[in-house]
């Protein structure tokens, strides 16, 4: 009896011991590489400091102010503002789109869920070479193609100061929508057929369908898409600097892209502190309000 | 009649999808094998007339492609070995022995990935200078099994709620403790799950630039994005490099993709329904 009461005791502490054991390396981790630094970034921006790592001393808000008056600052939430933005719509209806197409019978069809994803799988290096080689002025096949059809003298759109963004989105958008393909196509496998051929019984289109059945069930995912997709988006460093390095001129300098400069190239870590703070905090309120007013209502 | 009119936007979308996932792809293929005369040629050609292994043969022996290339496997495959092994372990401390608290913290590795690994580049900087990791290949290492680890353990989360639970308490009754259990019963059922987070894990790191491009300093300790986009400041206008280069770039990516990606896709789908 004393032994019985004494296995069932003990057993489940050291089995929450175990599990505490295990999920320890994971933990130690977050909070060494993500927790830690994150806690830092503000003590940075309360300081002086220049070059990454160098020494510095306790300046308070002096940083914030400097941010907070930087007409280059605002320019820079600005073009994210537009990046986020035209990467949502873009991405969105392109992966609409192939999430309809991929989910035939065909053997191409079936085919095609596998190679939509390769452009999400090759590194954003390699896109960003493809991209520049396809619209290179002299060379690429997209000017030549474009020459054929009657459009002479097409130059390469990312060094056109009022083209490199549009430019980019549509690049970064063609590395990105295969993700949001899948996402939806597996979420439109979940509605039952018995509701399409109700309403083919009633007489819907397929438009009609589309707009009437389809999209309000998918308005869950639609959010949850659209919130991590903007997040996302919003902190991309590498398709940006991979191509243009912000520039020409600024033109494509988003957010991120004026935080990596300012830490490595300008050699101010703390003015880069205090504007990823900002920046997060921007963030943190636009994530907020679109919770708030994009939620899909619970059904009553 | 109709049925075909119906067909035909379906149709039309999947002709523009082809054209525009594969087509650059097999562009940049065909002209990595294109000598320099052809592949600047102003009538483009779309099958190379004379194919030739030239910028295959320039791309290992005049640059230092080989070495980008050998650091970033490296670096991609202790990415992936030392997700699974961290993911696995949480996951079945979360999922399995459900500790107190494994939603919240389920939760909280949700948040977690969301957080701008940019914007942490300045003091993780710091953290690896005070350890002196700067410049080293396990920084990026650390720095990238912390960015999918936390996703990966979510990502088992499907995995391990496919496994009945009675398994465990026959195991169990056969006297089988918990490290026993975890390690001979869980470990070889939940191979797709391990595989799909491994396969995530590599395609991660290969691709990684942001982090590769500041914790790493040397040249022979550089990666593959940072080596491709040196090479291709060096050679702007030897092309048929760069395509070379670009090809070798991707494939390591999509060949392991293809064999674990129907489990990964399927992965990332059950994880949005829910």
């Amino acid at each position: 009896m004393a032994l019985r009461s004494r296995a069932t005791g003990r057993r489940p502490r050291s089995r929450h011991l175990l599990g505490y054991a295990l999920v320890a390396p994971l933990a130690i981790l977050m909070v060494g590489v993500i927790g830690y630094p994150l806690l830092n970034t503000v003590l940075l921006s309360l300081q002086d400091q220049g070059v990454v790592g160098s020494s510095s001393s306790f300046v308070g808000l002096e940083n914030y102010q400097r941010a907070l008056s930087d007409g280059e600052f605002w320019g820079a939430i600005g073009r994210s503002g537009i990046w986020l933005v035209g990467n949502l719509v873009v991405q969105t209806v392109i992966a609409f789109a192939t999430a309809l197409v991929i989910g035939g019978n065909g053997r191409w069809a079936r085919a095609s869920r596998t190679w939509t994803l390769f452009p999400w799988v090759i590194p954003t290096v390699a896109v960003a070479v493809i991209w520049q080689w396809l619209s290179n002025s002299n060379y690429g096949i997209v000017p030549k193609a474009a020459a054929a059809v009657g459009i002479d003298g097409l130059g390469s759109p990312f060094g056109d100061s009022a083209l490199a963004m549009p430019a980019l989105i549509l690049m970064n958008s063609w590395h990105w929508f295969p993700l949001g393909a899948v996402v939806i196509y597996g979420a439109m496998r979940t509605i039952p057929v018995e509701i399409y051929e109700a309403a083919r019984v009633d007489g819907a289109n397929a438009w009609r369908m589309f707009w009437r059945i389809t999209f309000p069930l998918l308005q869950p995912i639609l959010f949850a898409l659209g919130l991590v997709g903007s997040l996302w988006s919003f902190n991309i460093v590498d398709s940006i600097y991979l191509v243009t390095k912000g520039g020409p001129v600024d033109a494509t300098t988003t957010a991120p892209v004026f935080i990596y400069n300012k830490a490595f190239s300008e050699f101010r870590a703390s003015d880069a502190a205090a504007v990823s703070v900002i920046t997060i905090v921007l963030l943190a309120a636009v994530a907020f309000f679109y919770i708030r007013v994009a939620r899909p209502k619970e059904d009553q | 009649m109709r049925a075909a009119l119906n067909r035909l936007p379906r149709l039309a979308t999947m002709a523009v999808l082809t054209v525009v996932v594969l087509g650059p792809l097999y562009w940049i293929t065909v002209s990595a094998f294109k000598d320099r005369e052809e592949i600047l040629r102003s009538t483009p050609t779309l099958i190379p007339q004379h194919p030739t292994l030239d910028n295959f043969r320039e791309l290992f022996t005049a640059t230092d492609y080989p070495t980008y290339l050998t650091n970033s496997f490296i670096v991609a495959l202790l990415t992936a070995l030392f997700t699974m092994m961290v993911s696995f372990a949480a996951a079945y401390g979360l999922y399995r022995l459900r500790i107190p608290g494994a939603d919240k913290v389920a939760g909280l590795i949700l948040v977690a990935y969301m957080i701008p690994g940019t914007l942490l580049l300045v003091p993780l900087y710091q953290v690896f200078a005070t350890l002196e990791l700067v410049d080293t290949r396990n920084a990026l290492v650390i720095v990238n099994v912390a960015f999918t680890a936390p996703f990966c353990t979510w990502l088992l989360r499907g995995f391990f709620f496919a496994i009945p639970r009675d398994l465990d308490e026959a195991a169990a009754v056969d006297g089988a403790g918990p490290v026993r259990m975890m390690l001979r019963i869980i470990l070889p059922l939940l191979a797709p799950g391990l595989s799909t987070v491994g396969v995530y894990a590599f395609v991660f790191s290969w691709t990684e630039f942001v982090f590769a491009s500041q914790l790493v300093v040397s040249d022979d300790l550089k990666t593959l994005p940072i080596g491709l986009s040196a090479i291709m400041g060096q050679y702007t206008v030897n092309w048929g490099l760069l395509m070379a280069g670009t090809l070798c770039t991707i494939v390591p990516a999509i060949v392991p993709f293809l064999f674990a990606g129907r489990y990964f896709v399927g992965g990332l789908t059950a994880g949005a329904v829910k």
